[in-house]
């Protein structure tokens, strides 16, 4: 059991290390001294318990994202549409907001309210990728990431527009919710309590993959859509909610964006969450329980970030190569250990099983 | 100048612990038609594969017409004139066969004047036997004539020296017969000399004029066809009498079709029709074949019943109409075996346990609700296991670590490890053993014996005559023939999978 | 100059053949590109991030050597690399396409980001444009044929690209590589390597058309710059049927939907600013929606490419 753990995390493992030792290349080539930056790296991410609640809160929009792509994933669905679903999610979560607060409902319904609206809304636009995919043959990597612009797109659209705060003249934004409304803290901490639903999920997600027969038909789906046609796997209705319960995640984590960041929806509710779940979810190879500690070192490498910047003097795009660099090297070390580097579905109704010769 | 003699000398190939050739020496005369049988797993492919320059051989060596020669790649064998066609075709589907031919010609980056290639290839098909369309898509061409378009790629290619590797698997009797006559006419004219794989001793016998035979990677024996019967070489492939005690047949069908397709149709990826109106029932107790060359829909049929595809018409098991969900599986007791299931009926990375989960991970005693018990799965797969000798790795193993045959036993002890009243199969035996192929037929007879109704279809006549009580014939998507176990003729039913009368 | 003339709803349509023109010219390039390596088997997601690299380097060439065509060839090159690393990393046993392209995608957004911080503010020289708009008095009809050369090279390119995928050695090799990686590799060519070269190609091509961007229209460099065309164009490539030709009506009308924006902007509807910015988007899913259905293949998809088998 432990050597299996240990051969699934080589790959991410060797990533992470190989990544480091480019960046510090890329550093060096820059005129930094990459020891220096490793020791801000480490400090500004892990080093004390206020770098450690920084990671903390940066870890747990991504936990949340991450699930959009790794439950699809496990029923063989690439879908990159989890900014989408989070920007919208928030939207959503924010009208529910005001709404119910302008009902005069006690905070802990009003905030229930924003939760399941922010799920409803993320969900059903991934879900609505999993029925272009199944009812259309749509490939759902074109189209969620469409999708995604388009909600980005139409939230702006609705900031600026019906839902605009009059009072936000230079940057269209929604009215704010109410400070009662808003989610607090973990006690003794200033992590906002969004951290434990990114948590929850995962363990739950993990719970549901590996020890439900839900999560045992998605994944003989994902493995083998024939093998799971033959067995009279319901393939349809798997895609539909395993997309649902991703997008749910999301827009969750929209939500929590909203009632415990920012306050209100704007344009800065596109923060990039969705996109750095994508890489956390391939990091975790698609393993909702690993997506706690990829989170964790992810969160931190974006904590760090704003250190660098300062006392190196570099830009915070860094961080951006860095992630870039880490998804790559993680796809070659992957190739290179001979693993499977994503479940594939193969369309449904296929091709037929053709003798040899065909 | 007549075609090249080839001689094999002392040829061994190892592949880690596995000896596929051990020092094998056969001689083809130039200018003949030389059979290479064997079953499977024999190191026919593997041997000619080494000719090819596929693989490097560990010792040997080759002469051609008498000369010595050494092959490193494939395009070195095309040099000297060697050429080979598979058994999947190499033909790019999308481009015409005048694009296919031309570009097999060599590595070219410029212009291509296409109206002299035409001129050059005109010519060159006025001097051959059979013809091919040069505009149409290969895709668009049925088997046989993707099979001619194959050959005349190798002789436009220059090649002297043909190796064919099991040529006749994807052709109807006829098409079959044709192309094999077609060749010898070549070789007796002095332009070839033909090496054959093949397992079909009709074949060897009509047209070959001598036959090699391997067994285990050994030359088991061989000579003139004239001088061998059909026995001696069964003797030579399989090292004894075939195991012929074939399971007594018990009872007759009997009671209403247990499975009843009426009027079903179907179209295929392309949209071109694949099923036109089929129509059959099959009886509890009774095994009944579907026979016919692939592509002529079975494919399609067994995938309507496994609700891969859409179909219209009414299919009804045990008179209900059926829908092929889980729910009525199990209540309808109906089990599905598809061809290659490693491919179709089993996620490859997952373990053998899970894989014999399948039918029976959302019931109890391995799910109680909702929570999947992993102790339970693990139990259960390790008694099917040891009931239907399933070996070659453990429960936790991933089942792609398995053999063919172990597939195909766990498969089926997911199947008919619980009573299950109708059966389809489709091709269980191919590529497998001779001992896996006798048991798996033997779980077929058995079954049908507890009066199981069983649909077998086959594109292996042989298998069909052996275990079916009625043998139906498939061409072009419809049902063209139906016959009785004891009047069952060969030619007739080859005929009729040609599609005509 | 004469004073601006006011013309109404008429300018509407003018503005829109226009912007067509402008706006489909990276479109119409990153297309021409993606088809050769869609015809050669394998999808390029990245662009996205080729086209933003190839954006930003062209400005800072054309800003540090002050010739803005020094600065499309840099865009070409740095493009050219990018596409050496996806088709490199594609060629590793057992690598997904998809993946890389992902990956591609952040990591080309990133360092675009990351190198182009201190050409956000300079301005670089921009691309000249022909005036073929000189025969009108009107200023509109000025600006609106005033048409930059990149297009015209697009124009091009495609009939030459047709030509070529059907009369060349070359073009026979790609599309065979492309439908069946078995044939080809019986034929003796080698399938990973001419993958990789039309990636090569393809990214070249995405980068001239994020030079474009930059130093054309609308001729700036920021972080803004780009949003999705460059997987607009992927998609718009399947729309196209893999076909060079229809990859440059198809780039025309995509154009001309992203330019329904700003046209009706310049008329004072400014309603929907958004949404009209997103039609691009829009179009491509409803096409996607309308040309795939869920039984058949995709008529006229390279065999051999992943998210059509």
């Amino acid at each position: 059991m432990a050597g299996r753990l240990a051969a699934a995390a080589l790959a991410p493992l060797l990533a992470v290390l190989a990544s480091m030792v480019l960046f510090g290349a890329f550093l060096f080539a820059a005129g930094v001294d990459p020891l220096q930056a490793y020791g801000l790296i480490w400090l500004g991410a892990w080093g004390s318990w206020f770098s450690w609640q920084n990671t903390l809160v940066r870890a747990a929009p991504i936990l949340l994202t991450g699930l959009c792509m790794a439950l699809p994933a496990q029923i063989g669905l690439v879908v990159i549409g989890a900014e989408g679903a989070f920007v919208l999610g928030g939207l959503g979560a924010t009208a529910a907001g005001l709404w119910l607060a302008g009902l005069g409902l006690p905070p802990l319904l009003v905030q229930i309210g924003m939760g399941l609206a922010g799920i409803a809304v993320g969900g059903a636009l991934i879900a609505g990728c999993g029925a272009l995919r199944q009812y259309r043959g749509v490939n759902e990597t074109i189209s969620s990431l469409l999708i995604a612009y388009i909600a980005i797109a139409v939230m702006n659209q609705l900031v600026g527009g019906v839902m605009r705060d009059p009072a936000s003249l230079n940057r269209p934004s929604t009215r704010s919710l109410p400070d009662a409304v808003m989610l607090g803290n973990i006690p003794g901490t200033s992590v906002h309590v969004g951290l434990i639903f990114g948590v929850v999920a995962c363990i739950g997600a993990w719970w549901l993959v590996y020890h439900t027969r839900y999560g045992f038909a998605a994944r003989v789906v994902g493995g083998n859509a024939r093998a799971g046609r033959v067995a009279g796997l319901p393939v349809g209705r798997l895609i539909l909610s395993f997309c649902f319960l991703a997008g749910g995640a999301a827009g969750l984590a929209g939500m929590v964006e909203v009632a415990a960041v920012q306050g209100a929806a704007s344009a800065d509710l596109a923060t990039g969450a969705g996109y750095t779940g994508i890489l956390a979810a391939f990091l975790a190879r698609q393993n909702p329980l690993a997506l706690i500690p990829v989170c964790l070192l992810l969160g931190g490498l974006d904590a760090a970030g704003g250190l660098l910047q300062q006392r190196l003097d570099v830009p915070d795009a860094t961080m951006m190569v860095l992630r870039g660099v880490l998804f790559l090297t993680l796809l070659a070390s992957e190739s290179l250990q001979g693993r499977i580097s994503l479940p594939r579905l193969v369309r449904p109704r296929l091709a037929p099983v053709a003798a040899a010769g065909e | 100048m007549t075609a090249p003699s080839l001689e094999v000398i002392g040829m061994t190939k190892r592949f880690g612990a596995l000896t596929a050739l051990d020092n094998v020496s056969l001689k083809v005369a130039g200018g003949s038609v030389h059979a290479l049988l064997g079953e499977n797993g024999a190191g026919k492919s593997t041997l000619v594969k080494c000719i090819m320059g596929f693989y490097r051989a560990d010792a040997g060596d080759l002469l051609l017409d008498e000369r010595e020669v050494a092959i490193r790649n494939p395009r070195e064998a095309q040099a000297l004139s060697i050429g080979m066609v598979y058994q999947h075709f190499t033909l790019v589907p999308s481009m015409t066969v005048l694009e296919n031919l031309t570009m097999g010609k060599g590595l070219r980056v410029g212009r291509i004047d296409w109206r002299a290639e035409r001129t050059a290839l005109g010519d060159f098909l006025a001097t051959m036997p059979f013809r091919v369309p040069l505009d149409r898509p290969v895709a668009s061409l049925a088997a046989g004539e993707k099979q001619k378009a194959e050959i005349l790629k190798q002789l436009w290619l220059g090649t002297r020296f043909l190796i064919l590797d099991e040529p006749t698997s994807v052709l109807t009797p006829n098409e079959a017969d044709e192309m094999l006559s077609l060749l010898r006419g070549m070789v007796a004219e002095g332009r070839l000399t033909v090496l054959i794989i093949t397992h079909k001793f009709r074949e060897v016998q009509a047209f070959a004029d001598e036959v090699s035979v391997l067994r285990r990677g050994r030359l088991a024996g061989g000579g003139r066809t004239a001088d061998l019967g059909v026995d001696a070489m069964a003797r030579l492939m399989v090292g004894e009498a075939p195991p012929r005690e074939a399971t007594l047949r018990e009872g007759t069908a009997s009671g209403a079709p247990l499975l009843a397709l009426d009027a079903v149709s179907a179209r295929d990826d392309s949209g071109m029709p694949a099923l036109r109106g089929v129509s059959l029932a099959v009886r509890g107790g009774e095994i009944v074949g579907i026979a016919g060359v692939s592509g002529n829909g079975q494919a399609a049929l067994v995938e309507v019943l496994a609700g891969q595809r859409r179909h219209t018409g009414t299919v009804q098991v045990q008179g209900e109409p059926y829908r092929a969900t889980r729910a009525e599986m199990l209540r309808r007791k109906l089990a599905l075996l598809p061809e290659e299931p490693l491919r179709n009926a089993c996620v490859a990375r997952m373990t053998v346990a899970e894989n014999i989960a399948f039918r029976s991970f959302d019931r109890p005693p391995i799910c109680n609700g909702v929570r999947l018990r992993h102790g339970a799965l693990r139990a259960q797969a390790r008694d099917l296991m040891l009931r239907y000798q399933v070996r070659g790795a453990g429960p936790e193993a991933p089942i792609a670590a398995l053999s063919g045959g172990n597939v195909q036993r766990a498969v089926l002890a997911r199947e008919l490890s619980s009573p299950v009243d109708v059966l389809v199969v489709a091709n269980p035996v191919f590529g497998l053993d001779f001992a896996a192929v006798a048991e798996i037929h033997a779980q077929l007879l058995a079954a049908r014996n507890r009066g199981t109704a069983v649909l077998l279809v086959s594109e292996d006549l042989d298998e069909l005559l052996e275990l079916a009580d009625r043998i139906l014939v498939m061409s072009a998507g419809e049902v063209v023939h139906e016959t009785g176990r004891e009047t069952a003729d060969r030619m007739v039913i080859g005929r009729y999978m040609a599609g005509h009368a | 100059m004469a004073p601006p003339i006011a013309l109404g709803w008429w300018g509407v349509p003018l503005a829109i053949f226009a912007g067509a023109i402008r706006v489909s010219t990276p479109f119409l390039f990153v297309s021409l590109g993606e088809v050769v390596t869609e015809k050669a088997g394998r999808i390029n997601l990245g662009l996205e991030g080729t086209l933003v690299m190839g954006a930003m380097s062209g400005y800072a060439t054309s800003y540090l050597t002050g010739s803005p065509w020094l600065g499309v060839l840099a865009a070409g090159l740095v493009g050219a690399m990018l596409g050496l690393l996806h088709g490199g990393l594609c060629g590793l046993p057992r690598v997904n396409d998809i993946a890389v392209g992902i990956a591609l995608m952040l990591f080309g957004t990133g360092l675009a980001f990351y190198l182009g911080k201190p050409f956000v503010a300079p301005k670089a020289p921009n691309l000249p444009s022909l005036p073929l708009g000189a025969w009108s008095d009107l200023p509109q009809v000025h600006a609106a044929l005033s048409v930059n050369a990149l297009f015209f090279i697009g124009i091009l390119a495609a009939p030459l690209l047709r030509w070529m995928l059907a009369n060349t050695g070359l073009g026979l090799m790609i599309r065979m590589v492309g439908d069946s990686a078995d044939a080809a590799r019986a034929m003796g060519y080698h399938v990973n390597r001419v993958r990789l070269w039309a990636t090569a190609y393809g990214g070249f091509m995405a980068g001239v058309g994020g030079s474009f961007l930059s130093l054309y229209y609308p001729g700036s460099w920021n972080e803004g710059l780009s949003s999705g065309q460059g997987i607009t164009a992927v998609a718009l490539v399947i729309f196209a049927r893999w076909d060079p030709m229809t990859c440059l009506w198809a780039s025309l009308l995509f154009g001309g939907a992203g330019a329904l924006g700003p046209a009706l902007q310049s008329v004072g509807v400014t309603q929907g600013y958004y949404l009209f910015n997103a039609a691009p988007y829009i179009l491509t899913l409803l096409i996607m929606i309308i040309s795939c259905a869920p039984d058949r293949t995709l008529v006229g998809a390279p065999g051999e490419l992943s998210i059509t088998r």
